[in-house]
């Protein structure tokens, strides 16, 4: 019977566990999120792979589209980090630890971690679209998974210092000897000890070795336009090249039409492509 | 009957000579009842004009499309015309980059009075000369008087010529009656309230919020529409029954001072919605209580669309 | 199986299934055709237009309807979609055909739409083909037909006096089983009749080779060409029978999320919270109406996403022609030179 029928539109329900701010300007905020249910937090991890995104849901206000922040790993809850930019983002910051939140999840495809075993990973991210990307990170970094994959090079950039993401776990990754960590900022600060220039010089400038490797990049469109052909470059083919795509979102599941490209949905198909399905995709972004 | 001989060589003219970079008219439809608006960018362009009844786009909405800078000519009707003035007024275009070739208006036929006498199927559809309409339809041939098949907004209309074109091609027309636009008013104001509102609500709840009727008048040029506008939403988005006359009523008044009761808004509806009598009433008002009617000059201020710091008013200032 | 119902009994069967079902029928409302529930004393429009103005895709995705009620501070709810059986009669071939389109998009084995799926599981079709096809339809150019049988449970031939019927699934048999069965002489004239309609209509533009020739001038200038006089209205896409988009809003004066019918034409359709607009103009959103229709549909389900009902011609505010722009696109090359 209908009424009974799990619609796809209908959030999660959930509360806010932690909310704190990531950037030191306020516009990047984090939200842990826990479960009503046990059942459906089973369910979530169950379904969940890193590269995926969910609709936050705040009645009355509308859904918003996140990448989801953290790794099945880490406990009982979700994390998304929340640029502030329109009505729903902006209530999402307003948000304090106990109030009642939704999510619809997990959506997308996620990264496809089965064809990436055994290869080298470079991850390279700029500003808030990083947060898929750390939960990649902290998904590789236990124990059960980091030995399916080879050697872990990040590449994170971000405008400012300040506007760095999750600033306490990357200072422990410089620590670690199983990867390698190259932060970035667009201009030059004092006591700054990493990489100053945009991502796709600091990737030419690391070379990483495409050899058995993939290449993931999430960031705005401007610096994922300029990395592509810098891992060109450096010998990657656009079958080892990964990016996640954005789009307005509404549904979620593929039915709404407004995030499709070409044929595919963000949404549903994506948002995860490799260059080479990307190059038989209309520019239409 | 519109001299499109004239015409032609009037915006061959606008062309050859660089006085314009394009001419906004009308080309022939690829269906015989609706002919569409066309950019003519050459002379050899030009042999494409087409003019005639069925002509039913009031071309002065894509007069905001284009930037301020460029030379654009027009053909224009009477309300036309006055659409252009209201957008100058309102700093759209500025006139001196504008080349108006007026035509004297005998009416726009409303398309779907054409197929109630003859059915869907139309073949063909011919103006004469003498007011007649000749169709072929499927289920006949029709000789129609195109009087019996004007928009309503044309049979009452009250303004046919172009008053500020550069050129005027064709006969000028008498100003109609404006009493015949006193009616369809009256038509409205005489019923009860109750009458009112069903007759308003009966309108209003066949719309699909397809905004044809925004987008085929020239003055709803906002880039961000009200109805666009999400924090606060001023109206409901959807088809209930607030959303769709929230819709009306705003975008009505929205129009006061600006309409030209050209009923663009009327023809473009597919649902056959019924709007103008609600800007009629409005434009009696300006007419009435602020003796303004738009367009009729470049200079003379909207009295809704401006203020000066001795308005009567204070409450704003 | 082939079946008659004579003309003077249409509305005494119609009655008859009022018991079981809500029946819905084109009627009469303000100056065109639309699908009504049928009261008592009521009037069918069969013959005044081919087609209703609003395309039957109505009944299942309403242009709004409400997801979630709020029931607190946070709280919400599932509304409920109301199933009660219905039968849509005098459904026309092309808007049947459309309806199991759309279904590929809201009944997908990974998210199905319990709103749509209900109102389908509880709905029949009954089609009416036409024997004189429209003007403005393309139905056969497109891979469908006057009297195609796609997502229909029984389609009527219009033979005079009489329809022949011809039941297509077992639902469809079991509304028919009180009448006579065709003659061999009465099926001959049907099938005649119906190959007659469909070979009547000229092919509007070429199919062959056309997915390809957009896919390939995404670039081009033909875009804004065939777009120049559009309005960027949602006329064509919301009359389209074959068209579901649909934005998701928070009402929160009615304590509603809702759900509306949606347009890629509307400016505001893929504008991003940045300010960032992938299709700025009507250039780029014509392109897209287009391409879904005539290439994405095909990579998706293999079939043009437009079953030729001409709406879109018949009520474009400004004249525009779909057909006319294909044939335009049919002169593109098939092979453009990427740098």
């Amino acid at each position: 019977m209908s009424n009974e029928a799990h619609s796809p539109y209908l959030p999660i329900p959930m509360h806010v566990l932690h909310a704190y701010y990531e950037s030191n300007d306020h516009s990047l905020k984090t939200l842990e999120l826990s479960f009503d249910d046990p059942q459906d937090a089973r369910e979530f991890f169950a379904a969940y792979n890193p590269g995926q995104f969910c609709l936050l849901s705040v009645i009355g206000k509308g859904e918003s589209a996140l990448g989801i922040a953290s790794a099945a790993w880490e406990g009982d809850f979700v994390r998304f980090t929340v640029q502030k930019m329109g009505s729903v983002t902006t209530a999402l910051h307003e948000l304090k630890p106990g109030d009642p939140i939704g999510i619809r999840g997990p959506l997308g495809n996620g990264f496809p971690l089965e064809d990436w075993k055994g290869k080298n990973l470079v991850i390279i991210g700029g500003g808030c679209a990083f947060s898929t990307l750390y939960a990649l990170t902290k998904h590789l970094h236990h124990p059960s998974n980091r030995g399916d994959y080879g050697k872990m090079t990040v590449i994170y950039g971000t405008r400012t210092s300040g506007l760095c993401m999750y600033k306490q776990d990357i200072a422990a990754w410089h620590q670690r000897e199983d990867m390698e960590v190259h932060q970035a900022i667009d201009v030059p600060e004092q006591d700054w000890l990493h990489h100053v220039g945009y991502v796709p010089d600091v990737v030419r400038e690391v070379q990483p070795s495409p050899v058995n490797s993939v290449a993931v990049v999430c960031g705005p469109p401007i610096m994922t336009k300029f990395t592509l052909p810098a891992l060109v470059e450096l010998g990657f083919t656009p079958e080892t090249i990964f990016t996640s795509l954005e789009k307005r979102m509404k549904c979620g599941v593929g039915k709404c039409g407004r995030c499709n490209l070409g044929p595919k949905y963000i949404c549903k198909d994506g948002p995860v492509f490799s260059l080479a399905e990307l190059n038989n995709l209309p520019a239409d972004l | 009957m519109p001299e499109l001989d004239a015409l032609k060589a009037e915006a061959k003219r606008l062309l050859d000579e660089g006085i314009v970079e394009m001419v906004i008219g009308f080309k022939a439809g690829d269906t015989p009842l609706h002919p569409q608006p066309a950019f003519f960018k050459t002379s050899e362009e030009i042999d494409q004009l087409v003019y005639n009844a069925l002509c039913q786009n009031n071309l002065a909405t894509y007069l905001t499309r284009f930037p301020k800078t460029q030379k654009i000519g027009m053909l224009v009707r009477g309300c036309e015309n006055r659409s252009v003035n209201a957008l100058v007024f309102e700093g759209q275009h500025p006139r001196e980059n504008l080349y108006l070739i007026g035509i004297p208006c005998e009416g726009i036929i409303d398309w779907r009075k054409i197929i109630e006498k003859t059915g869907e199927e139309v073949i063909s559809v011919f103006e004469q000369s003498d007011n007649k309409i000749l169709v072929e339809s499927k289920s006949g041939s029709f000789t129609l008087e195109k009087t019996t098949l004007l928009h309503e907004s044309c049979a009452r209309c009250i303004h046919p010529n172009p008053i500020s074109a550069d050129i005027v091609i064709g006969e000028l027309l008498p100003e109609g009656d404006p009493a015949l636009a006193r009616e369809q008013v009256a038509a409205f104001t005489d019923l009860s309230l109750q009458e009112r509102h069903a007759w308003f609500r009966q309108e209003a709840e066949r719309c699909i919020r397809c905004y044809a009727c925004r987008e085929a008048c020239p003055m709803c040029y906002c880039e961000e529409c009200f109805v666009d506008h999400v924090s606060p939403r001023w109206t409901e988005s959807g088809t209930t029954p607030a959303g769709m006359q929230g819709w009306h009523i705003v975008r009505a008044f929205h129009q006061t001072g600006r309409c030209t009761s050209c009923g663009a808004c009327e023809r473009a509806c597919p649902m056959d919605i019924k709007m103008t009598y609600l800007t009629e009433k409005l434009n009696q008002d300006m007419r009435q209580k602020y003796n303004f009617e738009v367009g009729l000059d470049t200079e003379t201020p909207p009295p809704f669309s401006t203020i000066t710091l001795d308005d009567k008013s204070r409450f704003i200032v | 199986m082939n079946l008659i119902l004579k003309k003077d009994q249409l509305n005494h069967q119609l009655n008859a299934w009022r018991q079981d079902y809500e029946v819905y029928a084109p009627q009469s409302l303000q100056n065109y055709t639309h699908f009504l529930p049928l009261q008592d004393g009521f009037e069918l429009a069969l013959d005044k237009a081919h087609n209703t103005r609003i395309p039957p895709k109505a009944l299942f995705l309403p242009t709004s309807e409400a997801l979630l009620k709020f029931t607190r501070v946070g709280g919400y709810e599932q509304v409920p979609t109301e199933t009660t059986p219905r039968l849509i009669f005098g459904i026309r071939p092309c808007d049947a055909h459309a309806m199991t389109m759309l279904d590929t998009v809201f009944e997908q084995e990974r998210y199905t739409d319990p709103h749509w799926q209900a109102r389908r599981d509880a709905t029949l079709l009954v089609g009416l083909g036409c024997h004189e096809p429209c003007q403005t339809g393309f139905c056969t150019t497109v891979g469908s037909g006057p009297f195609n049988h796609a997502g229909l449970d029984a389609i009527l031939t219009d033979l005079g006096d009489i329809f022949l019927v011809e039941t297509l699934t077992e639902k469809g048999e079991s509304l028919f089983s009180q009448l006579e069965t065709a003659t061999e002489e009465q099926s001959a004239q049907a099938s005649v009749l119906q190959q007659a309609a469909a070979a009547s209509m000229p092919i509007a533009f070429e199919t062959e080779g056309l997915k390809e020739k957009l896919d390939q001038n995404f670039d081009s200038p033909y875009w804004e060409e065939i777009s120049r006089s559009c309005l960027s209205c949602g006329v064509c896409t919301f009359l389209c029978p074959t068209c579901f988009c649909f934005d998701i809003v928070d009402e929160a004066q009615r304590g509603e999320r809702v759900r509306n019918w949606d347009t890629c034409m509307f400016r505001t359709y893929s504008l991003e919270a940045s300010g960032h607009n992938p299709r700025p103009s009507r250039v780029e959103r014509t392109r897209q109406r287009l391409s879904h229709k005539y290439t994405y549909w095909v990579d998706q389900i293999n079939q043009i996403g437009c079953t030729g009902c001409g709406r879109c011609v018949r009520y474009c505010p400004v004249g525009l022609d779909i057909r006319a722009m294909l044939r335009k696109a049919n002169q593109l090359p098939s092979e453009v030179a990427h740098v």
